[in-house]
């Protein structure tokens, strides 16, 4: 008997159903200090967390259907950290008046032999990127800083380019399904980063032509 | 005469000392404040005390200045009697400040004359001042003036004025560019602009007419293996891997059987 699709089955990592409220937006590199000036007055009063991390983009196509996307995430300033495996679903289409982008979010820990593992099960990696910048929190919310470059000889994180001259700024939120408060909080806190940066809903798909 | 002047010195004498006992008492708070409760004090509380001090401050400056005080320029204070022996009431009434009323503090508490630096320092500015001539001085006053009641203006007009112009210099200067916020929200969904580096696309080179790919390669297949509780997944027979005629794909032989975890499979079957 035939497996039904990988993509259609419903993807559970344990006992809660997580999902990923996401806005995003970009800041020019000449604004980069005056945000972070601001993030820092209106986050949580910690060190200023920086990080570079090199993200793996894995596909599976199946027979039919979009192909299965995961991604697999190291760090590259702690290199003995664990891998981060992370499974975004998509988006969820709810009413319009959600402010978030809204998705099931599935996140494990694994080791140092992940994508030989990944390409053992079949996965091909798509693309990769390395992203480095700057990591703040206010409660739930996450907000990260990051300039995305691209790896130009693949597997060698040295040797990178930046995509663009604007950092990208991201703000989410992990909470078990159906907790509509949150997007209201988001969209608050994005209220006051206007109008250095506008943080907004996304969506990929539309992006994509 | 006299009198009048007796008593008027003695009640100036006496606000003064309560004056400055309310200043004391607002810095030893301050200091306090600082020393104990820095972790939760904030800016507006900080200024709040500094605000106080200065109007008390002031109010001493009025009082000296006031017609009805007589001037303490014309008083002396000459010590009648210095020991060096401990004085139970001096302390006391100095909260054991100044337990003794000897020759070492004479010269600190009844100095008349400022320090010898401050000396140095107001003698430069009078002649700095004597130097540069009465009318540009009024200049310089005016212009003081000026800016003083320019700032005044600016911070109390109303907020809308400060908004607008402010708001329009920050037009001039974007901080973000949505062309950006697009081109990065691409790359980090889908690798947009990323994966110049490999093959382009899920067709395989060379047919790009193929539909959608169907490989041949390790495909997630559920071969149900005959009943059995004792059974693991494992390596089945050899199924004829589905080919589907590319001469891009290399089929592979491996084959994995993967079941869903049920019931049946438990492996500590009793």
């Amino acid at each position: 008997m035939e497996a039904p699709p990988v993509t259609s089955m419903p993807v559970t990592g344990g006992a809660v159903n997580m999902m990923e409220y996401l806005l995003q937006g970009s800041v020019l590199d000449q604004a980069l200090e005056s945000l972070l000036h601001r993030l820092r007055g209106l986050c949580d009063n910690m060190d200023p967390e920086t990080f570079t991390d090199h993200e793996l983009v894995y596909l599976l196509k199946g027979q039919q259907g979009n192909p299965f996307i995961l991604r697999a995430r190291r760090s590259l300033s702690h290199p003995t950290s664990p891998w981060h495996l992370r499974y975004l679903g998509q988006p969820e289409v709810g009413d319009k008046s959600r402010h978030a982008l809204v998705r099931n979010c599935v996140d494990v820990a694994a080791s140092h032999s992940l994508p030989e593992f990944l390409n053992e099960m079949g996965f091909r990696m798509d693309h990769e990127f390395t992203a480095n910048g700057h990591m703040f929190r206010k409660g739930v919310m996450k907000i990260v800083v990051s300039k995305l470059s691209r790896i130009l000889v693949p597997g060698n994180t040295e040797n990178t380019e930046r995509l663009s001259l604007s950092y990208l700024v991201e703000l989410s939120v992990l909470a078990p399904a159906g907790q509509d408060t949150v997007s209201e909080d988001m969209r608050s806190f994005a209220e006051q980063l206007k109008p250095l940066v506008h943080l907004e809903k996304i969506d990929p798909s539309k992006q994509r032509h | 005469m006299q009198q009048r002047e007796e008593k008027q010195l003695e009640a100036a004498v006496e606000s003064l000392i309560s004056r400055v006992a309310h200043v004391k008492n607002a810095l030893h708070s301050f200091i306090y404040k600082l020393e104990n409760e820095y972790e939760r004090l904030t800016w507006p509380s900080v200024l709040d005390n500094f605000a106080l001090l200065s109007g008390q401050l002031n109010t001493i400056n009025k009082l000296l200045k006031n017609e009805k005080t007589p001037s303490f320029r014309n008083q002396v204070i000459i010590p009648l009697l210095l020991s060096p022996d401990r004085d139970e009431d001096l302390a006391k009434l100095t909260e054991q400040r100044v337990p003794v009323f000897s020759h070492e503090i004479v010269p600190d508490y009844l100095r008349t004359k400022p320090d010898p630096e401050v000396e140095e320092q107001e003698k430069q500015l009078s002649v700095e001042a004597a130097r540069i001539g009465p009318e540009v001085a009024q200049k310089q006053i005016q212009t003081l003036n000026k800016l003083c009641s320019n700032l005044l203006e600016k911070l109390n007009n109303p907020r809308d004025d400060r908004d607008s112009e402010s708001a329009a210099i920050r037009q001039s200067k974007p901080s973000f560019n949505p062309a950006d916020t697009n081109a990065l929200v691409g790359a980090v969904a889908f690798g947009k602009g990323l994966s110049k580096c490999r093959p382009p696309g899920p067709v395989a080179p060379g047919h790009p007419g193929q539909g959608p790919m169907m490989s041949g390669g390790p495909t997630l297949q559920q071969v149900t293996i005959g009943g059995g509780s004792g059974q693991q997944a494992g390596m089945g027979g050899p199924v004829a891997p589905q080919q589907q005629g590319q001469p891009g794909k290399i089929p592979s032989s491996i084959k994995t059987n993967i079941k869903s975890a049920s019931g049946s499979m438990h492996p500590y079957n009793r």
